[in-house]
């Protein structure tokens, strides 16, 4: 099970929330044991996509109107949540979401609800407790009270607890100092090269995962604009001027937030015209 | 509080067959209060039907104890399964849809369940009311001039093995940590692939379970067994909120304290200012601590 | 695009204006072929009644629907309660249907099959007591969001002004317990909606629970004060009477004592449609105004409200104050009608009469408090008449063994089949309806 990293193939996906598009025709591939980000600012889509992958759309009465979900050429459309858990697909919630009154270490543990080898549980804790140590004298803090850093390192280690084959992050950079941020993603990195684990990033931070990623898309208003591989993506001008903040520059400027509401609409009438 | 009211009596002995009184009923809103505490705390439901939950128990504890005569132990077997089966119908059924729905809504279809447990029981059962169980051992002693009955001793020492296990069960066990990951943060739990849909089925037959185990305990300690037995579940509310409504063992403080207050309310002041004062020692704890003694807190975002 | 397009002249061809007089017309029509259909007792049969009646009914709703200002409404003509023709006619039928109820409902008619005449005239009389009761509630829980269970309390206080003030001091003059049992209601209820401000949700419930049971505490102290275990007496000499200034009208003759009673169905609907109409519309207008607005944001999220300089504690108090107040007057009205109010008039049964009632009816709609309270009253009536004449009910023992039991189980399986899937209750339903029949009707002539 995590001996190695499963691709995750999606096609045509058309997500609704009852009368609302918010996915149309999306076309995403993760390789195996690859490291893909997609980039999208707010409303783009990016949330939905992780519920569509996780099967969780129906807690928010969304639903999958067309496409295909495709985990090591198994379809988890359509699946239970735990079953998709248990098939290898584990996430880093936006906004974190630990169990603010449950400790860290209940947290981690509750991360491999999915595994049925309860032995083999207590060495994955130790495993990811090396990956943070930070974490380890905090094992019996209550969750809610840690830093937002500490919180997110807890974040990952409870989604590593499951073994998973694809790790999902949805806005891993969300509300932190970009130190931590930087460091989370080094992790991911590190991850990714040891253990083969698949990734996919969802990120409003373009620039630092693009600097991670090897292939990258960009969703606006629930379609992909442009696909490709990071690099190609960095040098990109639309996509620097839209989300790096003109000359690649890690921090967007607020003239560069009020921008892209034009742009988009002309990004809308011809989509991907660029790339 | 006791000097205020002085002149009614001073008489030590009374005083301490009220306190006893009051612990025995303390325990019984306890057991209750337990059942309302399971719900809320994983499903955030606040569960109005609990008293025709162990309305139900205490009927069917006499179909199986008295009427089919079944040997104790295997009688009590019997109701519990019957009651768990109940709560899983109760999920599955009916609970499992309103996941997601307004909480006024979910309130009212309690009271919905409510209502149909009662026209059940009334229609199948009758509403002739039936003598109280007497299973338990009946007999007494003296303790400085006042009375106390064997029953409540047993009911006292249940309650409290049924929090340990409860408290155990959430502390250590998988499927407890489930449920309080569930309580926490229902989409998180599902996204950790843990089913939310089999945690709330788990804890409405818990709760059921407790209803059946209350419906037994309170069978013997009420006047008789007919339709005016649900009301305990609503006496029970300021004990659960005096407990706050999240905490296994706050239930057990909150039935104690409020039943002892309401005993001495009837000892000194007179029947009719039981329920009041209970009420008023709820409302109090609202305004003061609305998450009761050792509720958790939750904070609300905008 | 297209608007821009067009000249304005088009625009205001469009536009539609009736003279005030075909305005006001189908609602005078409907405001008196009723009295005249009623005055003539005995010279019209019972049929031709009906006929007329079905023809004024059609009439009426298409004069109303046709007479509707059209195209570029003025601010004024766009604030008017009836505005659109749907809602003109429905109006119109509405009307005339009051009006018209309590003639056809006195006629000594017999039905086919048995079906229950004679009791239904009073069935609907309670209908417009708990309607009166139950919008006030759905005012209070499903506009504005505050979620109580202390309306049965306001019942009993209703009773008590009732006592106090209509039967102790005035010895039967409803008058003036009505405006009493408002201002008290008022009062009280805005006491009642003190822990609203700090509570919410589960603790608000429990709060205004905990206040039902120290409301029950004063009736029970009040009844065993003044009138001991057999309760209020609201009839016979206490009865109310007909204020003197309307003793001229037609039809209204004393009786032997010389005194004008409000007694018999038909007296009393005449009392009490018009005060649950009133209480009904002031409730609907106030929930499409500003103040109803601001129950609206206050429900949704009460931080973000006071942020768009609502003042919260202002809305809650008020939406607790108008809603007691109402529900005081319907127990007055109800302790008058029914006669007699005693220890056990109130209880956890009667708490849940009224949530079955807002939710068979559709939670959160005032309309829906009409269509719940009809249901829960007229219910039992079909249930005893499929119980005692249709032949593929009557033989069933098991029904006629049980019939409370049966009735109370049939509206708690009512209860959780609509929240599970009608959760807008009879209300939706008729919305659904209305819109049906407003599609099918553009359909046939476009």
């Amino acid at each position: 099970m995590n001996a190695r990293g499963l691709d995750l193939t999606i096609e045509g996906l058309t997500v609704v929330y009852g009368g609302v598009t918010a996915l149309d025709d999306v076309r995403i591939a993760v390789p195996s044991g690859g490291f893909v980000t997609v980039l999208g600012a707010n409303g783009a889509g990016k949330t939905t996509l992780v519920r569509s992958i996780t099967g969780l759309l129906y807690l928010h009465k969304g639903r999958v109107r067309r496409g295909s979900i495709v985990l090591g050429g198994e379809s988890i459309l359509g699946r239970k949540t735990p079953d998709i858990v248990s098939a290898g697909v584990a996430q880093v919630p936006e906004g974190r979401k630990l169990f603010p009154n449950l400790t860290v270490k209940e947290n981690l543990l509750c991360g491999a609800a999915s595994r049925s080898d309860l032995s083999g549980i207590d060495d994955s804790l130790d495993q990811n407790l090396d990956l943070f140590p930070q974490l380890r004298p905090l094992l019996s803090q209550t969750a809610g009270l840690l830093s937002g850093g500490e919180q997110q390192m807890v974040a990952v280690g409870r989604a590593l607890m499951s073994q998973p084959s694809l790790l999902i992050c949805d806005e891993l950079s969300l509300g932190l100092a970009p130190k931590i941020v930087h460091r989370l993603f080094e992790l991911l990195t590190e991850i990714n090269e040891t253990r083969g684990t698949s990734i996919l990033v969802i990120e409003q931070n373009a620039s630092l995962a693009l600097e991670h990623a090897a292939d990258a898309y960009v969703l606006e208003l629930g379609r992909v604009l442009m696909e490709g591989s990071a690099a190609e993506l960095r040098g990109n001008p639309m996509v620097q001027e839209l989300y790096l903040g003109g000359g690649g520059e890690a921090h967007t400027s607020y003239a560069a937030i009020e921008r892209p509401r034009g742009e988009r609409r002309r990004g809308r009438k011809k989509p991907g015209g660029d790339s | 509080m006791l000097l205020a009211f002085g002149n009614f009596t001073a008489d030590p002995s009374v005083n301490l067959q009220l306190l006893i009184g009051g612990l025995a009923l303390g325990a019984i809103y306890a057991v209750v209060a337990l059942g309302f505490v399971l719900v809320y705390k994983s499903t955030d439901v606040l569960n109005l039907a609990h008293g025709e939950f162990l309305m139900l128990g205490a009927y069917f504890a006499l179909t199986f104890l008295i009427s089919e005569n079944l040997n104790f132990f295997l009688g009590v077997l019997v109701l519990l399964l019957v009651m768990l089966v109940f709560g899983l119908l109760v999920h599955y059924g009916i609970m499992r849809r309103m996941v997601g729905q307004g909480f006024f809504a979910i309130v009212l279809i309690t009271l919905g369940i409510a209502t149909i447990i009662r026209a059940l029981l009334l229609i199948f059962y009758g509403p002739t009311e039936r003598a109280r169980l007497d299973l338990l051992p009946q007999g007494s002693f003296e303790v400085g001039g006042a009375t106390v009955r064997h029953v409540d001793l047993i009911i006292f020492a249940v309650v409290a093995g049924c929090v340990l296990l409860f408290f155990l069960f959430f502390k250590y066990t998988r499927l407890g940590l489930h449920m309080r990951a569930v309580a926490d943060d229902i989409e998180a739990a599902a996204a950790m692939g843990i089913d939310p849909d089999k945690v709330y089925a788990m804890t409405w037959a818990a709760a059921m379970v407790m209803a059946g185990v209350g419906g037994l305990l309170f069978g013997h300690v009420t006047g008789a067994i007919d339709r005016s037995i649900e009301a305990i579940g609503l006496r029970a509310f300021p004990a659960a909120v005096v407990g706050g409504l999240t905490s296994l063992g706050g239930s057990i403080v909150g039935g104690l304290v409020v039943g002892v207050i309401e005993q001495f309310a009837n000892g000194h002041l007179g029947t009719k200012w039981r329920e009041p004062v209970a009420f008023s020692v709820m409302f109090v704890v609202l305004l003061v601590r609305p998450t009761g003694l050792w509720g958790r807190k939750d904070l609300e975002r905008v | 695009m297209t608007a821009t397009e067009n000249p304005p002249a088009q625009q205001t061809a469009q536009t539609y204006r009736p003279s005030t007089l075909q305005r006001f017309l189908p609602f005078i029509i409907a405001a008196v072929v009723p009295f005249i259909l009623g005055s003539t007792t005995g010279d019209l049969n019972f049929w031709w009644k009906a006929v007329i009646t079905v023809v004024v009914l059609v009439v009426v709703a298409r004069l109303a629907w046709k007479w509707t200002p059209r195209g570029e409404l003025t601010h004024r003509e766009d604030m008017r309660l009836w505005r659109t023709p749907s809602d003109r006619s429905w109006a119109a039928l509405t009307m005339f249907g009051l009006l018209v109820l309590p003639f056809i409902l006195a006629s000594d008619f017999t039905p086919p099959m048995g079906f229950p005449w004679a009791t239904w005239f009073a069935v609907v009389n309670l209908v417009l007591i708990f309607a009166m009761g139950a919008a006030a509630f759905n005012l209070l829980v499903g506009y504005s969001g505050q979620i109580s269970l202390a309306h049965v309390a306001f019942l009993a206080l209703g009773s008590i002004v009732g006592g106090v003030v209509g039967v102790q001091w005035s010895g039967g003059n409803m008058w003036y317990a009505l405006p009493a049992a408002a201002l008290a209601g008022a009062v009280v209820g805005a006491i009642s909606g003190l822990p609203a401000l700090r509570l919410k949700h589960l603790y608000l419930l429990l709060a205004t629970f905990g206040f039902h049971f120290v409301m029950m505490l004063v009736w029970r102290e009040y009844l065993q004060e003044y009138f001991g275990f057999v309760g209020i007496r609201f009839k016979g000499e206490n009865s109310p009477r007909i204020a003197s200034w309307l003793h001229w009208l037609p039809g209204i003759d004393p009786d032997q004592n010389g005194e004008f009673v409000i007694t018999g169905q038909f007296r009393w609907y005449w009392v009490l449609m018009p005060i649950t109409v009133l209480s009904i519309l002031f409730m609907v207008n106030v929930v499409r105004t500003r103040e109803g607005r601001a129950f609206a944001a206050v429900r949704d999220r009460d931080v973000s409200a006071s942020l768009l300089g609502i003042n919260v504690a202002r809305s809650k108090l008020f939406a607790f104050a108008l809603s007691s107040a109402i529900v005081s007057m319907s127990g007055v009205l109800a302790s008058f009608y029914i006669g007699s109010r005693g220890e056990d008039s109130f209880n956890v049964q009667t708490v849940l009469n009224y949530a079955i009632i807002i939710v068979v009816g559709g939670f959160s709609s005032i309309q829906g408090a009409i269509f719940g309270s009809a249901f829960f009253w007229f219910l039992p009536e079909w249930f005893k008449w499929a119980r005692e004449e249709l032949w593929f009910v009557r033989d069933i023992d098991f029904l006629s063994d049980y019939p409370s039991e049966i009735d109370l189980a049939i509206k708690g399986f009512l209860v959780v089949i609509i929240l599970m899937f009608k959760p807008d209750g009879l209300a939706g339903m008729w919305r659904d309806f209305k819109n049906w029949l407003g599609r099918t009707l553009a359909r046939s002539n476009p």
